[in-house]
């Protein structure tokens, strides 16, 4: 008897597992709601830089018989720098994958941290790009925004995006350094120096550049600290540039804000303060276009990564692109 | 029957438990410990900072006078250098590399100690270096 219990039962179970497995859900396409609707995507990438841009497509609509658009915009919580604008024409993408513009309203206005554009063709649909150009009095802060669109009933909607943390590192890049001529690279002031500016400001100077040729030895192009007496023997530095600035030679750190948006690795402010330069060494020679080097300031105050976007042996100069991050 | 079956079943559970708390025997490390008492470096690289290689030719390993020579590139910062070892299977090396290594007391070349599978064989070799020059 109890045998015929057992088997009555997981042939109920079986049973209603079949059932249930096969059971298909019922489906069918979304209604698209009548009223004015928005999305936002944030299309930039990695840390959020000083001078760099966040880029983000907003998405705003509305039923065709139910009005049109007449305007969008974007507030940002800390007003964007010079060349922020929020694009007046909608972007699709084509069949080749090109993004094509539609013009829909009149360039965008904007007024401390709001950004406007009016639309002038009669549009239900659209998708606005927004650059933000990141001010310098948003170093290290967080800053969010809200994008907003009207239409022509006078309905208004609104999304935020945010916060985004800003990054404390600075970027400055194609930064050109020849042999005998700028030759001196500081930090300080990203920027490189000739004889006559290191002489005027010898503490500033954290690296010279030099290009050697040799017959046997793989020499090339060096950064070298001016406190190291080994590299730097046939010049004569000006008097009291002698910073000892310790550094690592990296490989495979192809920054994609320094290489002009080539790789997909960022450097990062985290990158920066876990760096640790014990015994680092105070040179680097034979550097090779795409390496990078790690180096900090005698006076301990920057970091920074430069990163090697060329270098060329028939001019002996070298074009680097820096981030640097303040440490105290 | 059903007494050969159980006999049957009982043992093959005891060759199952035997075979399941049978110790391999292994070092302080977790290594298993094997019966091979051979106990040579096979190949040996020296690595920058960088992680690039600073070798100008492949290293000379003498397994019969314990010694490795390797000439390293003009300008390689001799105090970070990370050496990598390819031993004979089974062995391992002692002092473990963990960190960089600093190389830059020529007149007092670093050793390693191969140590053979069965933990019974034990070579030290010695690493030299010289350092490429300028003409």
């Amino acid at each position: 008897m109890k045998k015929y219990i057992y088997f009555n039962l997981i042939c109920l179970i079986s049973l209603s597992m079949m059932i249930t497995s096969c059971n298909d859900d019922d489906y069918s396409i979304p209604t698209a709601g009548t009223q004015l609707q928005n999305d936002c995507i944030k299309r930039s990438l990695g840390p959020n830089v000083v001078g760099l841009n966040i880029e983000f497509a907003y998405a705003m609509a509305l039923n065709e018989n139910e009005g049109n658009i007449v305007s969008a915009q974007v507030e940002a919580s800390i007003a964007g720098a010079s060349g922020t604008y929020l694009e007046h024409r909608s972007y699709y993408t084509d069949n080749s994958g090109l993004d094509v513009g539609v013009v829909v309203g009149s360039p965008s206005v904007t007024t401390g941290t709001k950004t406007e554009v009016t639309f002038v063709k009669d549009t239900c649909a659209a998708t606005l790009r927004y650059y933000y150009y990141i001010p310098e009095e948003a170093s290290g802060k967080e800053v969010s925004f809200k994008f907003s669109a009207t239409d022509s009933n006078g309905n208004t909607i609104s999304y935020n995006m945010g916060p985004y943390t800003i990054s404390k590192m600075e970027i400055k890049r194609d930064i050109v350094l020849s042999d005998n001529e700028n030759m001196y690279l500081s930090i300080a002031d990203l920027a490189t120096m000739n004889a006559d500016a290191a002489t005027s400001n010898p503490s500033k100077v954290d690296l010279v550049y030099l290009y050697r040729s040799y017959s046997s030895v793989n020499f090339a192009h060096a950064l070298v600290s001016p406190a190291n007496s080994e590299y730097l023997t046939d010049i004569t530095l000006p008097s009291e540039v002698n910073n000892n600035s310790p550094l690592w030679k990296v490989e495979d750190l192809q920054d994609r804000q320094l290489s002009d948006l080539q790789y997909g690795i960022y450097v990062d402010d985290v990158d920066f303060t876990d760096m640790d330069f014990t015994n680092a060494p105070n040179y680097a020679i034979n550097i090779k276009a795409e390496t990078g080097i790690w180096v900090e300031t005698a006076d301990k105050t920057y970091r920074a990564y430069i990163f090697v976007n060329s270098v060329d042996a028939t001019t002996k100069s070298m074009t680097i692109s820096i981030k640097r991050y303040k440490m105290k | 029957m059903k007494k050969y079956l159980i006999i049957l079943t009982i043992s093959f559970f005891t060759l199952t438990l035997w075979i399941g708390c049978s110790d391999f025997p292994v070092d302080e490390d977790g290594l298993l410990i094997t019966t091979n008492s051979e106990c040579y470096i096979s190949n040996f690289e020296l690595l920058g900072s960088d992680m690039q290689t600073v070798r100008t030719g492949t290293a000379i390993i003498d397994t019969t006078a314990q010694t490795i020579n390797v000439e390293v590139k003009y300008g390689t910062d001799l105090k970070n250098l990370w050496p990598q070892f390819s031993l004979i299977y089974d062995a391992k090396i002692s002092p473990k590399v963990t960190e960089n290594v600093d190389f830059s007391d020529l007149n007092n070349p670093k050793q390693w100690t191969v140590i053979s599978g069965n933990r019974k064989v034990k070579k030290t070799y010695t690493v030299y270096i010289t350092v490429q020059t300028k003409p």
